[in-house]
């Protein structure tokens, strides 16, 4: 394969810094990624909330308030939209990493686990406090 | 100029020329193999091939029927001795590539699965789902990269073979990315082009199927043989001519006319056999020559559809039921949905007969070997002699395993007993070529595409299905007209990279040629046999006894045509009427007691 | 019916940069991308571009068309009312007009080794059941188009990763029954510009023409990797 020193000089493309916004496609995927933001601040809130636990009623009360100021439940509901949202693309990933059965079968059964899942530990918690 | 050296050269990357390429670097590891391709060998138009790959694989199968229906097939102008080396190979060239990776389609116990095939007696047919040509060429294309001596030059087009006194010296490509001529030496050559599909207008083939090849050879005086003989396949989409396989027949298909009747049983090709129930050799079982004839009958009777303004009959699946066309045939549902918006589980789909092959080509004999010293041609460029005046469908990519592994391992034993012609004697020929070409650049009232348009127009016109004298001779008149004007055709982009008015230019020479060989040898074949019928009064039979004969189109001085005639091969199965249908068990054929004849003489599977 | 259409041109011996132009093309019902490119040539032969089959099967005609790869011959210009743009496959060099420079891909392809590693010699053919074919017969029909790179951003970042295609070719042949080449691919699969390089973006899975689903088999390639990972920290 010879390439001989070519008269050709070829135009190389350069990736814009917006190349994301060009399309749906990249925008949702790009919101995906996104996702990993308000996550991050719930989970901030859970260690914090921990952490509290461990220093007493005083400050376990005051972790409470703060849970329930409005823009902390905004952003907690963000969050908790945000992980639906990553599990329904991560859900439809699933079955055609692991062909194990029919995709919509798949999907419908990983959602299904979820919300067991998320209610047994619910009602386990709810018994519990 | 660039100058480079190698001991083989392959132009063409299809099935036939990535065959050859691995047997000659298999064969002597230490030879230099360089595969010229006028595209990325993957876009090869092998690629299109959707049917399967023939050879004898059943118990009750035997290759004296394979060898008898190949031979009735070809109207008896096959070379029976090839088609006996290719029979007896086939199946071992299958399993070749199976051991290379090839996915074809298996029966639940994981053996290879046939079907049935236009034509054939039996089911011999081997296949990938309905993309057996896509998988072959892609199992011998990433096969090829195991083998650090075959060179690729992918985009490099041959305009000319370099010969010196009978001998193959070498050739010479344009490099399209950078528009440079390269001079590359090599002791063999081996033309794997492919065919000349589109010098008709309405064609199966690809953009690049040009003639390229065999024009090649043909400039060099080696002579083209049986060029009459051009397959219309009976089931191509129409206007496009985009192909629907064969195997959609065979797995139980049925063509009807615009009232829905199943017009073959009037060509003998009869009686009705019942949608869903195939039956080898009866009605679309039939062999694609009588199908395509049946075709223009209709039409002729006014028995056709329209389809956009194209003369259509329907090829009829539904009943095959919507699982087993998504498993077995998806690449032609996927092409009815994307080219005529049809789903075949719920309408018939729309087709026509369009060019699909060439049954002749460069004449070589069984080893591949051409009449000029250590320049080889195999597959759909060449003639071997297995196709005769009609090809099986699934017979031809047999041929390029077969035949390929014969050409590499040929050209390999020639390049380790020769030289290389000294590049003193090809530098004149190469300079005349850099001179002609760089004299074609400037402004001309002539237009290529005119030109083109014009020439597939003719060769539809006076060269299709049915042929008779005056057509032809407006056919040839028209192409001669075209050649001066060609002649006086100049190319306007000078531009150096990717030149591709350049190389349309160079392949439209080559289409010509091509096409006035085809036209000669039509003219010069006063019968009817297999894809090359006549309506002339006298001419609408076979005739044995003039015509038991190939054609030889040679190119004289002036740039004619001259035909000459080569007698055929017969070995073990002389001439005898050609029968489809339950015509075909009557007694007064005697295929029956000719093929326990030829079964006698030892033409078992090994 | 009269459509006006744009292509990037770029003469490399002319232009610092590829440039719009418009066309008119006539526009049927069955007019695809490719059949008004090919009108575009009849008119100004300079124009380059790859084409072949016309039938979405030798994968030469891919093209951006507003902006998404495409095959030129399975896509129709009646499918585009308003505009309808088309220029070269994104992230390669290109060379001239519609004509990239596909080597990269080449070399990513080869590099995977792509075919079957199997010691053992034999004439006669393997068994292999249907449902083994199944495991890689959706990975075999890739046709080496190439859209998928054009979709993938991180081999428009890198154009080392080696990609979907070459991952997928690499996961067919992984996958193949008949094979016993896994352990030298993995080596490739497991590097920085292997599977790793992907972010999962998936928008090759939604060009391939073929649905081949590459983002599948690169996810798989990801497990693959992974196991194999494992398994080596607990065998000396």
């Amino acid at each position: 394969m010879p390439d001989p020193k070519s008269a050709s000089t070829a135009y190389k493309p350069v990736m814009s810094r917006h190349w994301w916004l060009q399309h749906r496609y990249f925008q949702l995927y790009m919101l995906r990624e996104a996702t990993v933001l308000p996550l991050l601040f719930f989970i901030i809130c859970l260690l914090y909330g921990l952490f509290s636990l461990s220093q007493g009623e005083v400050q376990w009360q005051s972790w409470l308030t703060f849970m329930a100021t409005p823009w902390v439940v905004l952003l907690n509901l963000l969050a908790f939209s945000a992980s639906l949202y990553h599990a329904k693309t991560f859900f439809e990933l699933f079955p055609r990493v692991m062909p194990l059965a029919p995709a919509a079968l798949m999907i419908v059964a990983q959602w299904l686990a979820t919300f067991i899942v998320a209610a047994g530990l619910i009602l386990l918690l709810g018994g519990w406090l | 100029m660039q100058l480079l050296q190698k001991d083989i050269i392959i132009v063409g990357g299809g099935g036939a020329g990535l065959r050859a390429a691995i047997a000659a670097a298999e064969a002597a590891p230490g030879l230099q193999v360089a595969l010229l391709s006028k595209v990325y060998p993957m876009r090869s138009h092998t690629v299109a091939a959707e049917g399967g790959a023939a050879a004898v694989t059943l118990a009750e199968d035997s290759l004296a029927g394979h060898f008898q229906d190949t031979i009735s097939g070809s109207d008896w102008l096959a070379e029976q001795n090839v088609v006996d080396y290719f029979v007896q190979h086939a199946y071992q060239e299958l399993v070749q590539l199976e051991r290379w990776g090839c996915p074809w389609s298996r029966k639940a116990d994981g053996t290879v699965q046939v079907r049935r095939f236009g034509g054939m007696k039996t089911e011999r047919t081997w296949f990938a789902a309905d993309k057996t040509g896509f998988h072959i060429l892609h199992t011998l294309f990433q096969t090829s990269l195991r083998y650090p001596t075959i060179n690729r030059f992918d985009e490099y087009f041959v305009i000319d073979l370099l010969v010196v006194e009978q001998q193959i010296a070498g050739v010479l490509a344009i490099h399209f990315k950078t528009g440079q001529l390269v001079q590359i030496q090599a002791k063999s050559v081996i033309l794997a082009t492919g065919g000349a599909g589109r010098v008709f207008h309405y064609n199966t083939n690809g953009g690049i199927v040009t003639g390229d090849g065999m024009a090649l050879a043909y400039r060099h005086g080696v002579a083209l043989r049986d060029m009459e003989f051009v397959q219309y396949h009976p089931t191509g989409l129409p206007g496009s001519g985009i192909l629907i396989t064969e195997a959609c027949r065979g797995e139980g298909g049925i063509l009807l006319n615009k009232d829905g009747y199943r017009y073959l049983q009037d060509y003998d090709l009869g009686p009705v056999t019942p949608a869903g129930q195939p039956k080898n050799n009866y009605m679309e079982l039939g062999p694609r020559d009588k199908l395509s004839q049946a075709f223009w009958q209709q039409q002729k009777l006014g028995l056709t559809a329209d389809y956009q303004g194209h003369a259509v009959v329907y090829l009829d699946l539904r009943h095959l039921g919507s699982q087993h066309l998504t498993q077995r045939l998806p690449f032609i549902c996927e092409l009815a949905k994307a080219y005529v918006n049809i789903d075949p589980a719920n309408s018939p789909i729309p087709i026509r007969p369009a060019v699909h092959y060439t049954m002749g080509g460069i004449l070589t004999d069984i080893n591949c070997h051409t009449s000029i010293a250590g320049l080889f041609a195999v597959g759909e460029c060449a003639s071997v002699g297995l196709h005769g005046a009609n090809r099986l469908g699934s017979n031809s990519l047999s041929e390029l395993l077969v035949f390929g592994k014969v050409a590499g391992e040929q050209a390999a034993a020639l390049a380790q007993q020769t030289s290389l012609v000294p590049v003193s004697a090809i530098m004149a020929q190469s300079k005349h070529q850099q001179t002609s070409i760089s004299s074609l650049f400037g402004n001309s009232s002539e237009s290529m595409v005119a030109i083109r348009t014009e020439m597939t127009q003719a060769m539809e016109q006076g060269c299709g299905i049915y042929r008779d004298n005056n057509g032809m001779q407006r056919c040839l008149t028209s192409l001669h007209n075209l050649k001066s004007r060609y002649a006086r055709l100049t190319v306007s982009d000078s531009s150096k990279v990717y030149n591709s008015a350049l190389l349309q230019h160079v392949e439209l020479g080559f289409s010509l040629d091509v096409a006035e060989a085809i036209c000669r040898s039509a003219l010069a074949r006063t019968e009817s046999r297999g894809a090359h019928q006549r309506l002339d009064e006298g001419m609408t039979t076979r005739n044995d006894r003039d015509f038991l004969q190939h054609s030889l189109a040679l190119r004289q001085a002036d740039g004619s045509t001259a035909i000459s005639w080569q007698a055929v091969t017969i070995t073990s199965l002389p001439p005898t009427e050609r029968r489809y249908g339950a015509a075909a068990h009557s007694p007064a054929n005697s295929n029956i007691s000719q093929l326990k004849a030829a079964q006698e003489k030892g033409l078992q599977h090994e | 019916m009269n459509k006006t259409i744009s292509i990037s041109r770029y003469n490399p011996e002319q232009d610092s940069q590829p440039q719009l132009q418009t066309y008119q093309v006539v526009s049927e019902h069955s007019t695809s991308v490719l059949d008004a490119l090919l009108q575009v040539q009849q008119q100004d032969p300079s124009l380059s571009l790859r084409w072949s089959c016309r039938m979405a099967i030798c994968g030469s005609c891919g093209v951006m068309i507003n902006g998404i790869p495409k095959l030129g011959c399975k896509t129709f210009v009646r499918d585009y009312p308003e505009q309808l743009v088309i220029s070269p496959l994104a992230h390669f060099a290109v060379e001239k007009d519609l004509i990239v420079d596909m080597s990269p891909f080449l070399q990513h392809l080869s590099a995977v080794k792509p075919y079957l590693i199997n010691a053992e010699k034999s004439l006669q053919p393997h068994k292999q059941t249907p449902a083994q074919l199944a495991k890689y017969q959706q990975f075999a029909n890739c046709i080496n188009c190439g859209l998928c790179y054009s979709a993938c951003p991180q081999f428009g970042l890198n154009p080392e990763f080696i990609g979907p295609a070459a991952i997928t070719l690499a996961q067919r042949y992984n996958l193949d029954s008949r094979d016993q080449g896994k352990a030298v691919r993995m080596p490739q699969l497991n590097s920085k510009n292997g599977v790793w390089a992907c972010t999962f973006v998936g928008f090759c899975s939604e060009v391939c023409p073929k649905k081949v689903d590459p983002a599948a088999a690169v996810n798989q390639g990801k497990v693959a990797s992974a196991s194999d990972f494992i398994i080596s920290m607990f065998t000396p």
